[in-house]
């Protein structure tokens, strides 16, 4: 059975938020990864998942794209419980994810990139004009204006290749837009290229998860925050229930953080 | 332009050319038909092999087993055919399991490299020296030697020697010459009429003076040209020339004055001081240039500067050849920074082309003539002669700036001046080759720069757009200049060798072979052709690609990874099946270490082809162009008189030098984005 995102919203009445997380576990033989994480993603907003090296981010990841299955909990897409076995059930719910590592081939030029794995052919020929143009226009609207669409996407500049990656999940009908540490490799300068394209992505009425370990950068995107630390959650507030400052304190480990500065004398 | 630049087979492509034109100058028999159906035939192997290992590469992965597997299955289709079968039963089923076994080995090497994870060339390592121990023991064992014999006596053999392994011969190639001028008239005629309908503005009526000097023109030009080919070459006959090249010039200046509007004239100013001393200063080139041949004596064998030691000889050479290149440069530097502003980056990358050309042809005839007499003389000539016709050039377009009139008379100096140096170097030359296609190039040059002039002179220069006349040119020089190319190549490559010339080679111990086209050669086009197209226009050759290029991401958004190396291994192995079949077929006789150590051929290829060692990039065409680089330096090192074996360090060079071409212009096209 195929799930599609257009079936599951037909049925649902706009009651249900686009994707929705009641109490998900996932173990790992006796290793607890993710235990109790509810959170929800709606259309046009930005849920923002942050959390520390071996916070559990990567898992919740896998779990949402189909990767793993969660082990206790709901999982809902427009309140219709969902289980995906595979990445490509979860692609065809409309559900994307934009790696750390991009999925692109860097040699490649951008419009061979942009449609790798789902080449629209005729007969056995590639409809590359057709692939070139669309490319074009798909990165226009990102707001990125591509003189070349066969300079080889390794030429880009960081910001514009997850801009690539994310323009590609959009056109390939993608409801929800997982972005993985879009801006963990990055500069000051180009995380703001991304920051800017994620919002592009969610005003255009998708739903993104942006996951990071960076609060300067979640909070200035973010409509919703989950936290988690160790495979916990530490709470999940809309934007308006929680401050900078607090957001902050608890990202950084909060107590764990005021322990430390104790340690090495910061004051 | 640009797109074509950043292609990873240009560095082939300028190799190629290179080396062809290395050899067409300096082997006795070079570019004549069997000499280029030679190289094909010793290219068509590798070729094929070459095209399967570029897309293996490109998609990541090596198979050192690649060169051996044509052995083995010529030595399966051999023992299977002879030991394994009835007698009466058709070699094809021999044929179909050496296929079969082929596809078995490539699926057993990507299954293997997909599922232990180890480098590919450790598994096909493995590969190839089981099958190299496995061909010796079971050959020695059932013929009791290394090698097997008797293929083509098979049942059915004939059949498929027929079929798959044909052989045409070829007596001659006499429509050649015909096709050739064919081709060359009639697409510089279009060319020529194209650039013209871009340049100058369309008269209302019909000049019919223009319209009959036009027809003179044809006429005389026509006649000269058929004259020519009577007398067979373009260097036997000057009257004939002569006739054919002005009446080609009259006919370009009569269509142009038939067709499109002519120029008010203007009041002429004098000639500017700078144009006049580049004037005096480039007469001054050409007249030593015509006149270096006279105290130094071509016949005159022996090495000047008898005083220095051998060694410090050619370093003298080079040095002094690099002093003058460099004293020419800067000659003309100045000049090329002032059009930096306009001129395009193709006009500077020609500029670059012909300049490093020239140094490298300079010094390559300093190596190989080791200051002689005629090196000497050779390089002086050169460079007297190109740094006089510059000059002339540049004093033509100085004076074009003031004065119109000044600029027509010393534009027809210089066509003139060429028509001299080119009936110098014909009386003068000791090559048959340059002195005729030299002679003919330099008339055809000279030819083309008075029509010019004589054109600008008369034509008024269209600054509008005409939309429907560019478009006519521009539609009109491709195809003219496709046509023209198409006819030259014809000529270069399929000439023949006249009585004369083949008595002559046979007297100075080369050998005159015999027209032979192998079907091998159709195969290796045709496997290129398929490679190409499923590199570039299927979605297979995207994720080929993906898949060298980074196979995580290319497995993350659906590309089937392991599929795609598993059939590009089932490719390689098939593809050299092919190769083996065609080898056991044409010779009847396989050796046992037949296609061993033939691996590191097909990956040079490749390399040379622009395709990368780390994946990801290459092509297949340049994989193609680069196994015909290795063809042309074994054949035509063999028209030489040098040793043979030194085709081993030229290979070296070349490789290095492609590899260095490669990088540099996608270097360079790349930063001009």
């Amino acid at each position: 059975m195929t799930i599609t995102e257009d079936s599951l919203a037909a049925a649902d009445h706009g009651e249900h938020a686009l994707l929705e997380l009641r109490n998900i576990c996932k173990y790992f033989g006796n290793v607890t990864a993710l235990e109790n994480i509810t959170t929800r993603v709606e259309a046009g907003k930005v849920t923002c998942v942050l959390g520390d090296n071996g916070a559990g981010k990567s898992t919740f990841i896998k779990i949402l794209s189909g990767v793993h299955q969660p082990s206790s909990g709901e999982y809902t897409m427009y309140g219709t419980p969902v289980h995906f076995t595979t990445p490509r059930d979860a692609r065809n719910a409309g559900i994307a994810a934009v790696f750390q590592d991009l999925a692109l081939a860097p040699l490649l030029s951008v419009w061979r990139n942009f449609f790798l794995g789902v080449e629209p052919m005729r007969g056995i020929l590639m409809r590359s004009a057709f692939m070139k143009k669309t490319a074009k226009e798909e990165m226009a609207k990102m707001g990125i204006d591509l003189r070349d669409v066969d300079q080889p996407v390794g030429t880009l500049s960081g910001g514009e290749r997850q801009s690539v990656a994310i323009a590609r999940a959009v056109y390939f009908g993608a409801r929800v837009l997982i972005l993985d540490e879009p801006t963990s490799a990055l500069g000051v300068k180009q995380s703001g290229v991304v920051l800017k394209y994620t919002r592009a992505a969610a005003d255009r009425g998708l739903g993104v998860i942006f996951i990071t370990h960076n609060p300067n950068h979640a909070i200035p995107v973010g409509d919703r925050f989950l936290l988690l630390n160790r495979g916990h959650s530490l709470g999940d507030f809309a934007k308006d229930e929680i401050s900078r400052t607090e957001l902050t304190r608890l990202m950084a480990g909060g107590a764990e953080l005021e322990q430390l500065e104790h340690e090495i004398g910061i004051r | 332009m640009r797109r074509w630049l950043i292609s990873p087979e240009i560095g082939a492509l300028i190799g190629a050319v290179i080396v062809w034109a290395f050899f067409w100058g300096n082997g006795r028999t070079f570019g004549e038909a069997d000499t280029t159906l030679n190289w094909l035939d010793v290219a068509a192997p590798t070729g094929i092999m070459a095209t399967a290992v570029a897309l293996l590469m490109i998609g990541g992965e090596f198979d050192l087993s690649s060169g051996v597997i044509t052995g083995a299955t010529a030595i399966q289709i051999g023992l299977v055919s002879r030991f394994f079968m009835g007698d009466g039963v058709n070699i094809g089923w021999a044929i179909g399991s050496a296929f079969l076994a082929a596809a078995a080995i490539g699926w057993f090497n990507g299954f293997m490299v997909n599922k232990t994870g180890l480098p590919s060339f450790i598994v096909t390592l493995a590969s190839f020296f089981t099958l190299r121990g496995v061909m010796l023991v079971i050959s020695k064992r059932l013929v009791g030697k290394v090698q097997v014999d008797q293929i083509t006596e098979q049942e059915g053999a004939t059949f498929f020697k027929n079929w798959i392994a044909h052989e045409w011969r070829f007596t001659e190639f006499a429509i050649r010459d015909n096709v050739f001028l064919g081709l060359v008239f009639v697409g510089a005629a279009a060319f020529i009429y194209g650039l013209l309908e871009q340049s100058f503005i369309r008269r209302a009526a019909i000049n019919t003076v223009g319209v009959g000097m036009a027809i003179v023109g044809l006429i005389a030009a026509i006649g000269g040209f058929t004259g020519l080919l009577r007398t067979d070459g373009v260097g036997n006959n000057a009257l004939f020339t002569i006739i054919a090249l002005v009446g080609v010039a009259v006919a370009i200046v009569g269509t142009a004055l038939a067709r499109w509007v002519t120029r008010m004239r203007a009041s002429s100013d004098g000639l500017p001081p700078e144009a006049t001393r580049r004037l005096g200063l480039g007469i001054g080139c050409v007249a030593l240039a015509c006149l270096i041949p006279i105290p130094f004596d071509r016949r005159q064998g022996q090495a000047i500067l008898t005083w220095t030691s051998s060694g410090l000889r050619p370093v003298l050479a080079i040095l002094g050849a690099i002093v003058g290149i460099v004293l020419a440069i800067r000659a003309i530097l100045p000049e090329m920074r002032e059009k930096k502003k306009t001129a395009s980056g193709f006009g500077k990358l020609t500029m670059f082309a012909i300049y490093s050309g020239l140094l490298v042809m300079t010094l390559l005839i300093c190596f190989l003539q080791l200051t002689t007499v005629q090196a000497l003389r050779a390089i002086s000539m050169l460079i007297l002669s190109g740094a006089g016709l510059t000059l002339l050039m540049l004093a033509r377009g100085i004076a074009g700036r003031g004065s119109k009139k000044w600029q027509l008379i010393i534009g027809l100096l210089v066509a003139a001046a060429i028509v001299v140096l080119a009936f110098v170097i014909r009386a003068d030359s000791g090559a048959v080759r340059f002195r005729t296609g030299l002679f003919g190039a330099m008339m055809i040059g000279a030819m083309a720069i008075a029509a010019n002039t004589l054109v600008e002179f008369f034509m008024e220069k269209r600054t509008h757009a005409d939309t429907t006349a560019d478009r006519l040119g521009k539609r009109l020089q491709l195809i003219g200049g496709g046509m023209a190319f198409t006819g030259l190549i014809i000529r270069l490559v399929w000439s023949n060798l006249t009585p004369e010339h083949a008595a002559q080679v046979k007297a100075a111990g080369g050998s005159v072979g015999q027209n032979v086209l192998r079907q091998t050669v159709v195969w290796w086009l045709l496997v290129a052709a398929i490679g190409s197209f499923v590199l570039v226009k299927s979605k297979w050759g995207n994720w080929i690609f993906a898949v060298g290029g980074n196979k995580e991401a290319a497995r993350a958004v659906g590309v089937p990874a392991n599929q795609v190396k598993v059939g590009l291994f089932v490719t390689v192995s098939l593809c050299g099946c092919l190769a083996g079949t065609l080898i056991a077929l044409r010779y009847g006789t396989v050796q046992a270490n037949q296609g061993t150590g033939l691996e590191f051929e097909y990956i040079i290829a490749a390399v040379v082809g622009g395709c990368l060692l780390t994946g990801g990039y290459g092509s297949v065409v340049g994989a193609g162009l680069g196994s015909a680089i290795m063809a042309i330096s074994v054949v035509g090192v063999q028209t030489t008189p040098w040793n043979s074996d030194g085709r081993f360090a030229f290979l070296g060079g070349v490789l290095l030098l492609a590899v260095l071409v490669n990088n540099f212009i996608r270097k360079k096209a790349q930063e001009a984005r």
